[in-house]
């Protein structure tokens, strides 16, 4: 029956709900929830996909960015003579050029020049260059003669809050008031418990390193600008440089495409597309600047370290009476919050009734800090998980059981403590401990005898994730032409974790065409519809929606022409993919029921497109739409040389409905190597009297590598659709699965050296850090 | 983004030499740490001499003696992969196939990776540092996490070579051709101690270039090996690693040769560990007091001293697997 483009559903398509109204929930899916690879996947593996870093264009400049050596410097002078006489050298801008006199938003009341005289991080922009070669613009930079006058810098939280230490800015290093938030009574709660604990915890800082480099490529038209950014979000690189340069949305375009690598540093433009743009106009001339690796590290974001003191109660039967958690962070040299959300999961993700967290934020002459996927949650959940490990072992409790006696029905975080539309903690945990093994693996490792020097050992954590179930604005434009495929038309980027491929998945769900039939148009401010930048996991909840929104509005006009044609009541019909069918056409031996090809459509033979236009609705009221996880892991532990070795990852994740199981997995296995160099490698390091980084290169800055990881990575996903939370079912994936897998290897290392009762409690655990806590501990 | 240098392919060692006397000349082998160095401008290069024509360099042949002499162009990969190495100086294969990654291996070369420079990040790294003409060392103040616990003096760098504590250890000579002609040393006295000149890695002179490593043939009953631990498990280099070379007859250790690296400025030889265990029955007792042998005068810094348990931990480890009980 399906003619080529459409094919044959499992289960009958679905019909557009009346209007107005969302569409009916997805029951049994065709296309959906299968493992079906990459729509791109072509051109991401061929090389033939084009990054914003390939993009080449006639006459196109390169830039380079003079950076601030120091953490923190005053400019006294800056001589360009020299560097301007070099060859290829085209433009060079400073804080002199009259272009260049513009304040850029840090947020917070934090406006500084474009290049400012006073520096506060080492990576700070203080000049650009642009010339015919990128070789010949990095020469020029280092031509630049800049008299810095190095100032004492602050680096170190503690100290940073102390009298005699530099300030960021005017008025002390403390960056707002101490953000408090309490429920219930504390003291009450740790009285009434039958074990309190405590414990102090540190997580280092986590720098961004996507593979693509930050950077874009800016073109003037006339007076509109093009600018071609590897960014996580057309529309707010847009409005930004929009706003930043004074010109109207309409002559500002952004255009993104692929990207390779964001993960929250790339939610918004930085200085160097301004640049380019000040550059591109000047020339008038296409200017290409992307940052060098070193920059990326200097100035690029990261996951802000962390130090907490947590104190955990609970009564003899593990219930928790108690909770309180104070952090100390830092969001960098322009206010920013370092601290933010890393009580989160202490607040939220186990019942109890008297909880007290106190954050602190402080100035340090560094970097920004930027959202790292799941902002503040893993920092949380290293204090949190681990607390409830040891909390398990006061109690002579399972550390699994001690974590379903507190599973919350509700989001106690939350104003009104609104109800989960669902919850699958109880079974992440519960699912994930009996496909692992764990009871049985806790058995082994516990039967080891103490002269062991290599061990094993196994542990778990668990999470959810803030924003699960995405969020107004987002809007979808598909297009039916007149041979019956279809233009996706969404504003969104996909940064890696498969939305084209899902949201075409979903058109394709709706209308019955088969995938190659769609060409999707994507990331463009000038050609797509306003999309958020994907981030905080909730790219699908939000753009699956609006697709099948979209879809439905289409059906319903193709509907309508066919009732027209067919002089029926649309109600009467049925849309069927290839063609639209009336129902209830009691057909005779013989006689097919009377049907109308799509493609034949009068209507769309005349108009020669058909267009639905789809948005994302309100959340539902009351309601908390959350992600829940939990993994397990299996270490192996040299004791004579601190060595950690992950032998095997379960991670179970419920996040509604799988929407294509193949892109599932990648988030879940991406999401445990990333938390596996949080750690267990990965760490900033500053020099302590100067404030500079030690560790600028990927040699020394450790990201884990293939044989740093798991061999084997079990991905169990839990398919809990939730209709309540959006049409798709759906909640997001990419952030709870980085959440609990540091805790969970810091609790199987634990578990490997309980003989001497041993726990690290500051990432990363290097072969350093652990050797010291077991020498430490040999001696106690 | 390079200085500009001039670029020689000399077609005889002899032209090799003679372009190397220059200062600002240097060797090209497999590139892989000149070419970071370029990068960040570590010192001044004029002139790059390429080595790549000097075929006679490259390989791995068997000498009169029955030892084997390795090619200083002879990738780290052929040496890993060598047959002859495997069987011979099985130690030596390790050690070459711990060395950075797989597409690294590839490309660089046994004799660059005895003469490279220090990983140290004050060197590397945007740091007015001693070996680079600064005023003092920074590390010794500094994030010295993975600094030197033994031979620092003005500069703490620890020599990042895995190959070379496995020769060491192996007895081997270093083939050296100049302008004078070649010559032959230890490899010991290839390396230079800061002690005496804290801005070079080797003893070679101006001109001089590492052409050939003889092996001396493998002792009756050798036993070889080297163990590394890192931060991570590929492309690094080491936090601590030890070069065993051990002889075993009738329970009792005849010989034993231990250079560690990870620990000194340059291949370490632990000599009171290997007096201790010489002449003597190898037991778990002495495996233990060897470990601390090994350890005794060392002299951590405020981040490192964790490398004192670590090494005591390889040790034990890497002699353990020796003793027959």
């Amino acid at each position: 029956m399906a003619d080529s483009g459409y094919f044959d559903p499992v289960s009958p398509l679905i019909q557009p709900a009346r209007p107005g109204e969302a569409p009916h929930p997805w029951g049994h899916t065709t296309l959906i929830g299968q493992r079906i690879p990459r729509v791109d996947a072509y051109e991401r593996v061929s090389g033939a996909a084009v990054f914003p870093s390939d993009v080449q264009l006639p006459g196109m400049l390169h830039a380079a960015i003079l950076h601030c050596p120091y953490a923190h410097a005053i400019v006294r002078r800056l001589e360009t003579t020299r560097a301007k006489a070099l060859p290829g050298v085209r433009d060079i801008i400073t804080a002199e050029t009259p272009e260049a006199k513009i304040s850029w938003p840090y947020g917070e009341g934090y406006a500084p020049p474009l290049f400012d005289t006073q520096l506060r991080f080492e990576g700070e922009e203080v000049a650009a260059v642009a010339a015919e070669t990128p070789w010949q613009a990095w020469d020029a930079v280092r031509a630049l003669e800049v008299q810095f006058d190095e100032r004492p810098a602050a680096v170190a939280e503690r100290l940073a809050l102390t009298e005699k230490a530099p300030n960021v800015h005017p008025g002390g290093n403390l960056a707002r008031p101490i953000q408090t938030y309490a429920r219930g009574d504390l003291g009450k709660g740790l009285a009434e418990a039958a074990v309190v604990l405590s414990g102090s915890f540190r997580t280092a800082s986590q720098l961004h390193i996507p593979l693509e480099r930050h950077g874009c490529v800016a073109m003037w038209d006339g007076d509109g600008l093009t600018v071609w950014e590897s960014t996580q979000g057309v529309f707010p690189v847009q409005e930004q440089l929009a706003a930043v340069l004074g010109l109207p949305l309409t002559r500002v375009r952004v255009r993104g495409g692929y990207v390779g690598g964001g993960f929250g540093s790339k939610l918004q433009t930085s200085k160097y597309a301004v640049i380019a743009a000040i550059l591109a106009r000047r020339t008038g001339r296409p200017v290409k600047l992307f940052l060098s690796r070193e920059q990326t590290m200097l100035s690029m974001g990261l996951r802000p370290a962390a130090i907490m003191e947590m104190q955990l109660a609970a009564k003899g039967d593990g219930s928790l009476t108690a909770t309180s958690l104070s952090v100390l962070a830092s969001g960098g040299a322009y206010g920013g919050a370092g601290s933010a959300l890393v009580d989160w999961l202490a607040k939220d993700l186990y019942r109890c009734p008297n909880v007290r967290t106190e954050l602190t934020d402080v100035m340090l002459h560094s970097q920004p800090a930027r959202p790292f996927r799941a902002p503040g949650y893993p920092q949380g959940a290293w204090a949190l998980e681990q607390m409830m490990d040891r909390l398990a072992d006061a109690l002579g409790m399972d550390p699994v059981a001690l974590r379903l006696q507190n599973i919350p029905t509700v989001s106690q975080a939350r104003d009104g403590s609104p109800a989960y539309t669902t919850t699958g903690l109880k079974a992440c945990l519960e699912e994930g401990a009996a496909a692992f093994g764990w009871q049985e693996s806790r058995q082994r490792t516990a039967a080891q005898p103490a002269t062991f020097t290599t061990r094993r050992g196994v542990g778990m954590a668990a999470c959810n994730w803030l924003v699960g179930g995405g969020f107004p604005p987002a809007t979808v434009v598909l297009k039916l032409l007149g041979d019956g495929s279809i233009i996706l038309n969404m504003g969104a980027s996909d940064i890696g974790g498969g939305t084209k491929t899902i949201m075409a998945m979903v058109a394709a769900e709706e209308l019955g065409v088969t995938l190659d039939r769609i060409h999707i148009e994507h990331a463009d401010t000038a050609t797509t519809q306003y999309a958020t930048a994907s981030g905080g996991s909730k790219t699908v909840p939000t753009e699956a929606p609006a697709v099948r929104e979209a879809a439905q509005e289409l059906k319903r006009q193709l509907l309508g022409w066919a009732a027209e044609e067919l002089g029926v009541k649309a109600e009467a019909l049925r849309y069927e993919g290839a063609s639209i069918v009336v129902i209830n056409h009691q057909e005779k031996k013989g006689k097919s029921p009377k049907r109308i090809a799509v493609t034949n459509l009068a209507r769309l033979r005349q108009q020669r497109v058909a267009m639905g236009v789809g948005h994302k609705r309100a959340n539902p009221k009351n309601k908390a739409i959350c992600p829940f996880g939990a993994q397990f892991c299996e270490v192996e532990v040299n004791t004579l040389t601190g060595e950690v070795r992950v032998v095997r990852f379960l991670a179970c994740h419920e996040s509604g409905r799988v929407m294509n199981r193949l892109t599932y997995d990648c988030q879940v296995h991406g999401g445990v190597v990333m938390g596996t160099g949080f750690a267990l490698t990965e760490a900033r390091i500053l020099d302590a009297a100067s404030g500079k980084l030690c560790n600028r290169n990927l040699h020394d800055y450790k990201l884990p590598t293939m044989l740093d990881v798991a061999t084997q990575t079990v991905s169990l996903p839990l398919k809990l659709p939730d209709d309540a939370a959006n049409s798709a079912g759906a909640k997001g994936l990419g952030e709870p699965v980085v959440v609990p897998t540091a805790p969970a290897i810091a609790n199987a290392v634990a578990d490997a050296l309980r003989p001497w009762q041993v726990r690290c409690t500051a990432t990363p655990i290097t072969p350093a850090a652990l050797l010291q806590a077991l020498a430490a501990a040999k001696e106690a | 983004m390079f200085e500009d240098f001039a670029y020689a392919r000399p077609e005889s060692v002899a032209q090799a030499a003679q372009l190397l006397q220059d200062e600002t000349a240097h060797a090209l082998a497999g590139g892989s740490d000149l070419l970071g160095c370029l990068r960040e401008r570590i010192f001044p290069v004029k002139t790059i001499v390429s080595l790549s024509s000097l075929k006679e360099l490259r390989g791995i042949a068997r000498t009169a003696e029955g030892g084997l002499s390795l090619g200083a162009l002879t990738t780290l990969a052929e040496v890993a992969g060598s047959t002859e190495v495997q069987t011979l100086y099985p130690g030596l294969a390790q050690a070459a196939a711990e060395v950075a990654s797989p597409q690294l291996r590839n490309q660089g070369t046994l004799g660059g990776n005895l003469c490279q420079k220090t990983r140290c990040w004050y060197y590397r790294g945007d740091f007015d540092c001693l070996r680079k003409g600064g005023a003092s060392c920074l590390a010794v103040h500094g994030e010295n996490h993975l600094h030197c616990i033994f031979g620092g003096d003005a500069c703490y760098m620890v020599h990042p070579s895995d190959t070379a504590p496995m020769l060491q250890a192996l007895q081997a000579t270093v083939w050296v051709a100049g302008p004078a002609g070649d010559r032959s040393l230890p490899l010991e006295q290839l390396f230079m101690p800061p002690a005496q000149d804290p801005t070079r890695e080797t003893t070679l002179q101006p001109g001089e270039l590492v052409t050939h490593i003889h092996l001396p043939p493998p002792m009756a009953g050798q036993q070889t090996s080297y163990r590394k631990v890192r931060a991570r498990r590929s492309w690094d280099f080491a936090l601590a690693g030890v070069a065993l070379a051990v002889i075993i007859e009738d329970e009792i250790v005849t010989s034993c040769r231990m250079v560690l690296s990870g620990a000194a400025p340059f291949p370490w030889q632990a000599t009171q560990a290997e007096a201790l265990l010489t002449g003597a029955a190898l037991t778990r007792e002495r495996v233990r007091a060897a470990a601390s042998a090994a350890m005794q005068g060392a002299e951590p810094l405020t981040h490192n001293a964790y490398k004192i348990e670590l090494f005591k931990g390889i040790i034990q480890e890497e002699l353990a697997r020796l003793v027959r009980e």
